[in-house]
């Protein structure tokens, strides 16, 4: 790869160039670099049917009838260009604004199959992935110099050339009993209707129930092995397939890495001296080609388990009851210091936090008053954090805006059939057609675009 | 200088203006806006928005309740924008200030459309909706095929709880459709294969083709693209 040119084009721009210069100079050379030749480059591409338009749209032409520049359909990434004199370090109100336009392009219609975003100014560049509806940072917001811009540009070269197929979603929160296990079972076997390939990865060897609620037994010790013997691919009798047959000459499979008798009974301690946080996303890594779904169950409380599945996950659900003021006080550390902890070891932005929603009780208007008063109260004691200050209010009220003061939060209301249906071993969404609809409610509200 | 008002913040006699539709908010919210407005000086920082009919003739298209306290006050003049008068922006301006409830097109809206304004009409107080659960609603909606409907008629067949008659009357305030005419073209195999059965069988009832119910999906194919 050769970035003398983008070099020597980063070194031509003057301190302040305005965003027209950054283009012409700059970004078109980043595109080139990246791959991406004329033919497959729209400047002020049309996101949508509304006037909204992106800096710019890219495309590999893979054959000859089908030149972006002349179709102008199926972008695969697009990049929202700014001035040098907009200041886009990490957490600047002009960096919040842009990651802000880039998400929403990249939801538009015309936008549906991009893969990825993203945002510079010839100062700073960031990627983001995007995966169905949700959209989270595959890099950090990088600073870019002359001496590691060789180093950036492979990096986001590497990414974007080797998509993942999955999206690696841990189920979390550190309060017991919001029902992550419930939430996880039914999601995958929602996913599974809708045609996704779904992977389970039971990583709460305490409980076990997922494992159980599926009628399958945690015996021997092929999960750990796997874990501890690095290297090794994944055994053959790790994967267990859950099939259901709704009706003749139809199946739905999703398959499950169960839990197993050894992880159940050696000490966490002992656990550690062998295999680190990062084992599970490295050991997942071949699997994220394959699947388009990969859901980890994980236990609660914040030690080697629920760790290793937050380091693994690309972005993380936090179920929540609202009658339980510690669940949401318990999402807001999960969201204010275990998950950057994450990030910090990570380095690539990522995993980030979905919305929080409500999980399974029936909620009268009193106490969803109490519940929002205590979110509200959660939210304004983030903002006073000494060590920690933070704006959690996107994560309770995804709808909010300083001039729209919309609180709606998601909820899955409680239904006996849910919870019941783990005596049938099976997910109550295969059961029961109101649950399907409120579990599909829930992948479209999240997941699916 | 233009000779046309539209555009301009005018001070106007009340004489001149007719009240139009008037407004519908109660007698204690136009009694205390009135005085109100009398105790901070009597000017209507907020303006009524008219259009001209005719030489020092207006008529109020937007912010009737202003006016109304105007009138309760007995101002003489009374500060007001003066519009055009195309039937666009009559709608435009009665939406823009809440008088007029904005319509979303259910023949293509997203999923985010159509259960926000579910929403909106479900949570409205004393609403025909109550008791129809939102997800299931959006679900059901949102996967029938819209597009092909001449009314609104369709929805009480989903199964989500919305009935004819007072609930999809409430359904009328927020969704209107545009049916494509045709979206299937006949000879068009590409466009029905990728319907589903039940649109296809919806198709077929709508061309009075028979004995639909127990073809297979390859089947209606080809008979819909004969027709």
């Amino acid at each position: 790869m050769d970035c003398s040119k983008i070099k020597q084009a980063l070194l031509s721009l003057p301190d302040g160039a305005s965003e027209p210069i950054v283009c012409s100079l700059f970004i078109s050379e980043l595109l080139k670099v990246l791959g991406f030749d004329a033919m497959g480059t729209i400047p002020e591409f049309k996101t949508g049917s509304g006037g909204n338009k992106v800096d710019y749209a890219v495309r590999k032409n893979l054959n000859n009838d089908d030149i972006f520049i002349q179709t102008k359909s199926n972008p695969y990434l697009l990049l929202e260009a700014k001035g040098k004199h907009i200041n886009l370090s990490p957490n600047s109100g002009h960096y919040n604004s842009t990651v802000k336009q880039l998400k929403g392009y990249l939801l538009e219609p015309n936008c549906k199959s991009a893969k990825w975003g993203i945002i510079s100014n010839a100062n700073h560049i960031q990627l983001f992935r995007k995966h169905g509806k949700v959209i989270h940072p595959a890099l950090p917001c990088l600073e870019i110099t002359p001496d590691n811009l060789d180093k950036i540009i492979t990096a986001i070269k590497h990414k974007i050339d080797n998509p993942k197929k999955a999206l690696t979603v841990a189920i979390y929160n550190n309060k017991g009993g919001v029902g992550k296990t419930t939430t996880t079972v039914n999601l995958a076997a929602i996913l599974t209707r809708l045609g996704k390939k779904t992977l389970i990865v039971d990583f709460d060897p305490n409980q076990q129930d997922l494992t159980h609620s599926l009628g399958l037994e945690s015996t021997g010790d092929t999960f750990y092995s796997w874990l501890v013997n690095k290297n090794s691919k994944p055994p053959s009798g790790l994967i267990k397939p859950c099939k259901v047959s709704p009706k003749k000459g139809m199946v739905w499979q999703f398959d499950i890495i169960a839990n197993d008798e050894k992880l159940q009974y050696i000490e966490e301690e002992n656990l550690r001296q062998l295999i680190n946080f990062s084992r599970l996303r490295q050991a997942l890594e071949p699997l994220t080609y394959q699947y388009d779904y990969i859901l980890i169950d994980s236990p609660p409380n914040w030690r080697f388990f629920s760790k290793s599945a937050i380091y693994a996950a690309d972005i993380v659900l936090i179920p929540t009851k609202h009658n339980s003021i510690f669940s949401l006080e318990n999402a807001a550390t999960v969201i204010k210091r275990f998950i950057p902890e994450i990030q910090r070891q990570r380095k690539d932005g990522s995993p980030i936090a979905l919305p929080i929603f409500f999980n399974g009780e029936s909620m009268t208007e009193a106490a969803k008053l109490v519940a929002y008063k205590a979110i509200n109260k959660i939210i304004a004691q983030g903002k006073k954090d000494k060590h920690y200050p933070i704006d959690l209010t996107t994560y309770f009220y995804p709808k909010f805006s300083p001039a729209k003061k919309d609180p709606h939060i998601f909820s899955i209301p409680s239904y006996a059939t849910i919870a019941n249906a783990a005596f049938a071993r099976l997910p109550a969404v295969y059961k029961n057609k109101i649950a399907t609809e409120h579990y599909l409610a829930l992948a479209k509200e999240y997941f699916l675009q | 200088m233009s000779v046309s008002n539209i555009g301009n913040l005018m001070c106007l006699y009340m004489h001149e203006i007719n009240p139009g539709k008037g407004t519908d908010a109660p007698e204690f919210l136009i009694k205390s806006a009135a005085k109100a407005l009398m105790q901070s000086g009597g000017r209507n920082w907020v303006p009524v928005i008219v259009k001209e009919i005719g030489e020092d003739e207006y008529e109020v298209i937007g912010n009737a309740f202003v006016y109304a306290i105007a009138e309760e006050v007995g101002l003489e003049r009374v500060w007001c924008i003066v519009a055009d008068s195309s039937d666009r922006t009559l709608e435009l301006t009665q939406i823009l200030t809440g008088e007029l409830i904005p319509k979303v097109n259910l023949s293509t809206a997203t999923r985010d459309e159509i259960q926000a304004a579910l929403r909106y009409v479900i949570e409205k107080p004393n609403s025909g909706l109550s008791g129809v659960k939102l997800a299931i609603a959006t679900n059901r909606i949102e996967e029938a095929p819209r597009q092909l409907w001449q009314s609104l008629e369709p929805i009480t067949k989903l199964k989500c709880g919305i009935t004819k008659g007072k609930k999809l009357n409430a359904l009328k305030e927020v969704f209107y459709l545009t049916p494509e005419v045709n979206t299937v073209s006949n000879n068009d195999d590409e466009s029905l294969i990728s319907l589903s059965l039940t649109q296809l069988r919806k198709l077929a009832k709508d061309k009075g083709i028979s004995g639909y119910s127990k073809k297979k999906k390859q089947e209606l194919i080809t008979l819909l693209a004969e027709v």
